[in-house]
């Protein structure tokens, strides 16, 4: 008697929340940003509650973007719209909170690149999201440190590989100790950044991750290509040309060893321009195109998506924020031109803007040709990240391992993708072990 | 207690107002006065840890589905842990990591503690600074060790062996060395928390048996086997279970390190659920892993009672 009268005293006591119905005028917006570079997604916003008086709501994070965007699914409350890598879209459909769009109800969906839809499309053709944002990958180099040693821009594997030695071995920064590196390289298991930092090597050397045939995916990582890869990033790690702790870091650890001066090159998107120009400085880095493998230059593209969520209550409105967000004026104000903070449109996706026009920074450039004529977006299957983990997994173990057989372990590697293509139900038929 | 105190002091107006109230008042006072001081507890704890407890056991009959109705897998989820060679191995690093540390812990605190017994005024300054490491986020230390243990040949731990001739190692990032390399930092960590318990028991013995042992002619270390590590069994039991429940759910020290690698030589059975439920948003998998982690806990628990009940009681 006593007890249950506690206990119902207790639950008597528990707050009850109540959420507030949001006005019909109002969409909520999250965005996978920093505290710093969310001004210019306000910048946007504001722009857009202007012309078409719809307020936007903003939420940002850097960190755990994707585990409190499930706890949001799961508490059915959700945003409108999220703005997040390209390549999530798998991941967010797995959750179940994306639908279908319609693109040719955008008003502006035919100017958006035909390579930009590519990111937003799964492997039967249907559109998830709307890209609005592009990017490739370039080498960052420290300039004074090349010039100083007399060599030349890297543009091949070997070049890379000779220069990588110079910075490790004859002290480009003059102070008499062995305490500089050629390259900064992640390759971390932590959330596959082991793979994602592979994927220009994989490409360069004519390699990959998955063939697209017309009944599903093959996974292509024993081929010799892909040795070659490994056995060259491999061994710049295992001679001591990279950072030490390479295997175990992430791009979070990699960035300040180039912008402190440990190392000399680094393979990074241009959101970093305006960190790298503040430190080490712009008169002492150069932005050079990513060194040509056996098969010839090429980088990973990627891209920023807004989505649609399901359960929007006000659809109209989000297709105009979408709209907005893809038309030369929102595309301009994203691309946050003359500030150091990172815009979230790096290169815009509206084929009726010259970036160079707007960007007066010659670097972009690099980033600009990269995409356009090398750049390569990671396979479009339903669920890229856990292939994205189980590679990075096998790829560190195979970067880690400087003795290891690297044919065999690649080997090893296919079977297990392969398992996961099944899986996830796009295997081709015609797979073999 | 509240209501034996007036009887004391009879003479005051409170009693006689107090006994007034009918008795069926009083003991409904009674019966809510302990649920009304334990109820900010009560509901902190049912909030955040019975509720997420019952909600992770029932979502590890599901395939989690967030936003869509969660799909009921039955034992799917339990039958796939079987099959599973990540996490197999992964429990093997976590049972390494496990008795290395509970044993290198103990055993080094267990002399930190003969050596620091006593009320000295500088043994309380030393006990107070062993501790430190006790005290300081996981997080930190973490950082700390990734900077002693740098693989550079420049790097402190490095440059030190270096002066007796050992060449370079690359600890953290060489496979057949990092999982040593966490649980000599975890034995670093935990060697004063264990060493404060020890100090607690070492109190407790009868000093008349050390004289005993004197008497007899005992050795320094007979009156140890033979005094001092009967006499503290209930500290090292206290630290055994202690050491073994942190163990087995290790994480932030693997994760703030090494996440895992290099080659998955350091992963552990709480950074394969963080890598399953967080990165691949496999709630449910990870919620059965999670589970089986907690029952296995709790059956050590029990056995570590009935076991030391039935051999020391």
């Amino acid at each position: 008697m006593k007890s249950k009268f506690g206990q119902l005293l207790l639950g008597g006591c528990l707050a009850v929340a109540v959420a507030l119905p949001a006005s019909a005028e109002t969409i909520t917006v999250w965005s996978r940003q920093t505290d710093q570079s969310i001004s210019v997604l306000k910048a946007i916003t504001d722009a857009f509650t202007k012309e078409t008086g719809i307020k936007v709501e903003t939420f940002n994070s850097g960190i755990d973007f994707e585990q409190r965007l499930a706890r949001a699914a799961a508490a059915r409350q959700l945003p409108d719209v999220v703005i997040n890598d390209s390549s999530q879209v798998g991941s967010m459909r797995q959750m179940g909170i994306l639908d279908p769009i319609d693109r040719t109800k955008l008003a502006g969906w035919k100017d958006v690149s035909d390579i930009a839809w590519q990111s937003a499309q799964d492997g039967q053709g249907k559109y998830y999201a709307v890209p609005i944002s592009a990017q490739a990958f370039a080498l960052f180099v420290r300039k004074d440190w090349r010039e100083k040693l007399g060599l030349p821009v890297p543009k091949t594997w070997d070049d890379m590989r000779k220069l990588a030695e110079a910075f490790t071995h004859d002290d480009p920064d003059g102070n008499g100790k062995a305490d500089t590196f050629g390259l900064a390289i992640p390759a971390s298991t932590t959330r596959g950044y082991a793979s994602w930092y592979m994927s220009h090597f994989l490409w360069q050397a004519g390699g990959g991750y998955l063939k697209k045939t017309k009944d599903g995916f093959l996974p292509i990582l024993n081929t010799p290509e892909d040795a070659k890869a490994l056995s060259f990033v491999r061994g710049l790690i295992c001679d001591g040309l990279a950072q030490p702790g390479a295997v175990n870091a992430t791009t979070g650890d990699t960035l300040p060893t180039f912008r402190s001066g440990q190392t000399g090159m680094l393979i990074d998107g241009p959101y970093d321009l305006g960190q790298i120009a503040k430190e080490p400085g712009l008169d002492k880095t150069e932005v050079d195109m990513l060194p040509a493998g056996p098969s010839g230059v090429a980088a990973l593209a990627e891209g920023t998506s807004a989505y649609m969520l399901k359960g929007t209550t006000d659809k109209a409105a989000v297709m105009k924020f979408l709209d907005f967000l893809i038309s030369p004026e929102g595309q301009k104000i994203g691309m946050n031109v003359g500030s150091d903070v990172t815009p979230l449109v790096r290169l815009p996706v509206n084929t009726t803007m010259d970036v160079l026009k707007i960007r007066k920074d010659p670097r972009w450039k690099v980033y600009q040709d990269t995409f356009l004529n090398y750049g390569h977006y990671m396979p479009a299957v339903p669920d890229w990240t856990s292939i994205r983990l189980l590679t990075g997994d096998g790829f560190n173990a195979i970067l880690s391992q400087c003795q290891s057989d690297i044919p065999a372990q690649l080997a090893d590697l296919n079977t297990k993708v392969a398992a996961e293509l099944k899986k996830q139900g796009v295997l081709d038929p015609s797979y073999k072990e | 207690m509240t209501e034996t105190q007036p009887s004391a002091h009879s003479n005051g107006p409170a009693p006689r107002k107090r006994s007034t109230r009918s008795p069926a008042l009083r003991r409904l006072g009674r019966g809510v006065m302990p649920w009304l001081y334990l109820m900010p507890a009560l509901i902190v704890f049912t909030w955040f840890k019975f509720y997420p407890m019952i909600s992770g056991f029932l979502m590890s009959f599901y395939e989690v589905k967030f936003y869509d109705p969660s799909v009921w897998v039955g034992l799917d989820n339990y039958r796939a842990i079987l099959h599973d060679s990540a996490l197999l191995v992964a429990t093997w690093h976590t049972i390494i990591y496990v008795i290395a540390e509970t044993i290198g812990a103990a055993v080094l605190a267990f002399f930190l503690a003969l050596a620091l017994e006593g009320p000295a005024r500088h043994v309380r300054i030393i006990r107070t600074a062993i501790f430190v490491p006790a005290i300081t986020s996981v997080a930190i230390i973490a950082e700390l060790w990734r900077i002693l243990f740098n693989s550079a040949s420049y790097g402190l731990v490095n440059s030190f062996i270096g002066l007796f001739g050992i060449p370079p190692q690359g600890f953290l990032t060489d496979p057949s060395q990092a999982l040593w390399v966490l649980i000599l930092m975890s034995i670093w960590k935990s060697a004063p928390y264990d060493m404060v318990i020890f100090l607690a028991g070492l109190v407790s013995i009868n000093r008349e048996l050390y004289d005993a042992a004197d008497v007899d002619g005992a050795s320094r270390l007979r009156k140890i086997w033979h005094v001092t590590l009967p006499g503290i069994v209930p500290a090292i039991s206290v630290v055994v279970m202690l050491s073994f429940i942190r163990g087995f759910r290790v994480f932030t020290e693997v994760y703030a390190t090494t996440g895992g690698g290099p080659a998955g030589s350091t992963s552990t059975i709480m950074t394969q659920i963080y890598k399953v439920g967080f990165e691949q948003l496999n709630y449910g998998y990870a919620a059965a892993v999670s589970f089986l982690l907690l029952l296995f806990t709790v059956l050590m628990t029990i056995l570590h009672t009935v076991l030391k009940n039935r051999f020391f009681g």
